[in-house]
């Protein structure tokens, strides 16, 4: 092409760093290192010889800068351009709601907990599972990668438990519903990726049934990661909804719960099951709805509606990741207002308050009944949510309730989330007493009858 | 500059658009992001493809890829940008992804998932920047640095003690999945067209459904070089391009092929699916089995792996629930369920089970010795023990009021030419034994649980009447 017809080249001062690597593109050698500094930018820009310039433009490939070399000039002094109001884009776009589909009178299935779990979540409208095989959990992944393909879905087994949540900070990321089985050891390698999904405000659902540690331990039942769930998911400010289910029924009730919670708050949920729980096989009756995933506005799906989104945990400038934070924070204290569950039997008048979840909690109920027959005032409160710890529901009961004694399958970390809430809300709370198993042996309901009735007879 | 790109006209996200930072890079002069950057950019929009594009932001000095690219943006963390991508690509399998890594990134702490990535093979584009060095933090060795080359790790140049540079386009060049792999660099005009070139043939196989492309990039980093770019690129062009030679190290031929179905959500289909039916199951009791237990029967079954135990247990709840009663079954799981000893511990309960666990069973089924001693003493008084005379010559000392019956479950199996069904013998044992539910109750039970193998439906049948027969006739040996 003749020169003339050719656009010139355009050199923006304020945008060149004055690397030069035009110079050396430039086969008229018409470009030279500058030698005066751009009172804007504090750099040195290269300086373009216009009577030797050709237009040829092999320059500016070789630009690493986007707008210091073009064929025209950069509107530099667009006030908009100068003071940051966002350029024209078109709007965010709409979320679209997920839909409830109802599903007809069906009848029981009878099924193992981590099959329930799973089966909660294709009725979620989860069509995106990865995981990586661990026991007592594995179950629920090989179901999903048999059913997941006749409804145009994906299971993924990931390398490892870090791809895994990062598959899920994709998908989730990608405004759709994913989840994972794994159990204690893999959610442990998980917990980066959980701070990640949380600072970047990203849904996915976590079954983690829960297994013996430290290190490899065993595969029996335990509840020992109610800590990393409650209080250490990975780095920074962090928190998610716990969910603690005692039977089949619950594992499919409670997935299909924590993807709606995972969605309402933009935040991860956790289901924190026993190993038992993802063995016990039972009774399950079917919800009378399925749900048809919406997207929301805020996705980057990668379609052209949501392209201007951004999936991101950084923020450079100190005080607007503070901002960040209290905004995530804000959310918990959200969580912790709405969302406390729990179940509570024979706590109405209960002097002796037995506090267990997840299976224990069956042995509990156990144990309570068999004493509220020989007659003596013992109530049970399961928290449904570990986090945030029910503690609202258990202060009216704190008026007539002399003791409490904690039920658990870990050395005290429920205790420790019952203390911490207690403290929290301003009380002592009565005597504390407990009854604790670990190594996958659960607390039996003749033990818990046992540890009231030695309680009682102290006081 | 030429063409359209990929990149916002105005980068908001740079400090807020603030000053000069709005319309220019984060990177420092000379630095080969940008150029890399820049090809991505145009090539999106030559194929026509940035509005459904999602580039992934790697951890390194990349980190800020989103401020400049106008498509979808997701920032991984470190090393993970593939497993990111991949999350995306499934959930959009429309969607154009892009995982944009340095070598800190890609080849040291996220060696596992490129790898794996690459070997899966669904068609997403990595352009991999190696500059032979950490910049992001401050200039340590990376797992590409040279050897001799100093680093602020490295002070005395990397050695033995660190290893050689590890060479990343030619391990992923060996693995099946990928499609396509070529080394660019970007030091002078020949180069940087190939790495335009290369990058938008990653892209197209991406666009085409064909397969995984990767480039990697050998990149300028004159900050922790020590150089000026001038020198930078000439250290490109004379050392680092020998130790890793560029060219395409895989071109493979590969037709399109990824095209996932659409997620369905139709109820009738989920149904089918999840194996739901609106049909309740018939019922065969009158009532729960009261003369057993007012509330909660407990029942253990035990053995070795394969003695079939746990199908046993299962289909005792299932049972139980088909005449409306609530069941559990907890097995004993993992490594001990294959081939070591088999515990089924089971409930049916009037209203609800409590305790899932049955340390004191008012029934035990052992199917091999140590499983009757282990368990027998445990039974409750009043109590019944059934075991497999077959295998088990001793009868267990337990309290008097404990019912025993020695049934000779596995010579009835094999009688009937099929071992497996022995527990099934047991089973009919079982209820004649005890009159938990009702003969129909497990004949149906067994009819629905067999519904794929219906040939296996007669043999099952007749092993439970011959356990029933069993019990009721006190057979305890069995010859045929
Ligand atoms: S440190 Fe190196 S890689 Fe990072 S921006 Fe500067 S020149 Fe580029």
């Amino acid at each position: 092409m003749p020169k003339k017809q050719r656009p010139p080249v355009v050199l923006t001062p304020a945008l060149c760093k004055g690397c030069g690597r035009c110079i050396e593109a430039c086969p008229k050698h018409a470009i030279s290192f500058g030698e005066e500094i751009e009172q804007t930018s504090g750099y040195v820009p290269v300086v373009i010889d216009y009577d030797i310039c050709n237009h040829c433009g092999l320059c500016l490939s070789a630009c690493p800068e986007p707008y210091g070399l073009g064929n025209t000039v950069y509107d530099l002094e667009h006030p908009e351009h100068l003071y940051g109001e966002r350029a024209a884009r078109p709007p965010r776009p709409d979320d679209i709601a997920a839909r409830q589909i109802p599903l007809p009178e069906l009848g029981p299935l009878v099924l193992k907990g981590n099959y329930a779990a799973a089966i909660g979540a294709l009725l979620s409208g989860c069509r995106h599972v990865f995981g990586y095989p661990i026991t007592p959990s594995t179950e629920g992944a090989e179901l999903l990668s048999k059913l997941l393909p006749k409804l145009g879905g994906v299971f993924l087994q990931a390398c490892s438990e870090v791809a895994t949540v990062n598959h899920m900070y994709g998908t989730g990321g990608a405004g759709l519903p994913t989840m994972t089985f794994t159990s204690s050891p893999g959610f442990a390698l998980m917990l980066e990726g959980i701070s990640y999904m949380i600072g970047a405000e990203l849904p996915s659902v976590f079954i983690n049934v829960m297994r013996p540690g430290p290190g490899l331990g065993y595969i029996g039942p335990e509840q020992s990661d109610l800590k990393l769930c409650c209080r250490g998911l990975g780095h920074g400010n962090t928190h998610a909804i716990v969910l603690a289910p005692t039977s089949p029924q619950e594992m499919l009730d409670q997935t299909m719960l924590a993807f709606e919670l995972t969605f309402k708050y933009r935040n991860p949920v956790i289901v924190a099951a026993d190993g038992f729980l993802g063995q016990i096989t039972g009774r399950v009756t079917l919800p009378d709805a399925m749900v048809e995933p919406g997207l929301p506005g805020w996705a980057v799906y990668g379609d052209a509606a949501h392209s201007g989104n951004l999936n991101s945990s950084i923020f450079q400038d100190w005080t607007e990741l503070e901002r960040h934070n209290e905004h995530i924070s804000a959310k918990y204290r959200e969580m912790q207002k709405h969302e406390q569950r729990f179940v509570a039997n024979h706590a109405d008048d209960a002097k002796t308050l037995v506090i267990a979840c997840n299976t224990p909690a069956r042995m509990a109920k156990a144990a309570v009944e068999q004493l509220r027959r020989e007659g003596l005032p013992v109530g049970l409160y399961q928290p449904v949510t570990v986090w945030p710890f029910p503690i609202d529901g258990l202060v009216p009961l704190l008026d007539h309730v002399e003791r409490i004694v904690v039920v658990e399958a870990s050395d005290g970390q429920l205790e420790d989330e019952l203390r911490l809430a207690l403290h929290s809300a301003g009380l002592r709370g009565p005597e504390l007493s407990h009854l604790r198993h670990m190594g996958g042996i659960l607390p039996s309901d003749r033990e818990i009858i046992e540890t009231v009735r030695g309680v009682t007879r102290e006081a | 500059m030429s063409g359209k790109t990929a990149f916002f006209e105005h980068f908001d996200r740079h400090a807020h658009g603030k000053g000069l930072k709005g319309a220019t890079t984060h990177y420092c002069p000379g630095c080969g992001h940008g150029l890399a950057h820049k090809y991505v950019a145009e090539s999106l929009v030559e194929l026509g493809v940035e509005e459904r594009t999602v580039m992934i932001s790697p951890v390194g000095c990349a980190v800020f890829l989103f401020y400049y690219f106008d498509t979808g943006n997701t920032q991984a963390a470190h090393g993970r940008a593939p497993a990111v991508a991949l999350g995306h690509k499934l959930a959009n399998p429309e969607s154009i992804v892009v995982s944009y890594q340095g070598d800190g990134d890609l080849a040291s702490i996220g060696l596992a998932e490129i790898i794996h990535a690459a070997q899966l093979g669904i068609p997403i584009s990595v352009v991999f920047i190696n500059n032979a060095i950490y910049g992001m933090t401050g200039g340590q060795m990376a797992p590409t640095t040279l050897m001799g080359q100093t680093s602020t790790t490295t002070p005395h140049g990397r050695g033995r003690m660190q290893g050689p540079p590890m060479r990343v386009s030619e391990m992923i060049s060996q693995l099946d999945g990928a499609t396509y792999v070529e080394r660019c660099a970007l030091y002078d005009q020949r180069t940087r067209k190939a790495c335009k070139k290369a990058i938008k043939k990653a892209l197209t196989l991406q666009v085409e459904g064909r397969g995984f492309g990767f480039v990697e990039v050998l990149s300028e980093c004159p900050t922790h070089w020590g150089m000026s770019s001038i020198d930078a690129e000439a250290h490109v062009r004379d050392v680092l391009s020998k130790a890793y030679p560029l060219g395409v190290l895989k071109d493979e031929a590969a037709e399109p092929w990824f095209a996932p179905e659409k997620p369905c959500f139709d109820p009738g289909r989920v149904v089918e699916v999840i194996e739901a039916s609106a049909e309740r199951p018939e019922r065969f009791c009158s009532g729960f089995p009261e003369h057993v237990d007012p509330v909660d029967v407990s029942i253990k079954l035990a053995g070795a792996g394969g003695d079939g135990a746990q199908t046993a247990a299962l289909l005792v709840t299932k049972a139980a629930i088909n005449e409306g009663f609530d069941a559990t079954h907890i097995p004993s799981y993992g490594p001990e369920s294959r081939g070591g000893t088999s515990y089924a511990d089971v409930h049916i309960a009037r209203d609800e089970v409590l305790s899932p666990a049955a340390p004191e069973p008012h029934v035990l089924v052992a199917f091999n010795a140590p499983s009757l001693a282990k368990f027998a003493s445990a039974v409750r008084p009043g109590g019944v023990i059934i075991y497999d005379s077959s295998v088990i010559s001793a009868a267990p000392e337990v309290d008097a009021s404990v019912r025993v019956y020695p049934v000779p479950c596995a010579e009835i199996a094999s009688s009937l030419g099929a071992r497996v069904v022995k527990n099934v013998v047991a089973l009919g044992a079982l209820q004649e034994a005890l009159k938990l539910l009702a003969d129909e109750s497990f004949l149906t039970t067994l009819r629905l649980s067999l519904a794929s193998k219906c040939a296996m439906i007669p043999v099952n049948e007749e092993a439970y009447r011959w356990g029933v027969k069993a019990v009721r006739e006190g057979i305890s040996a069995f010859d045929d």
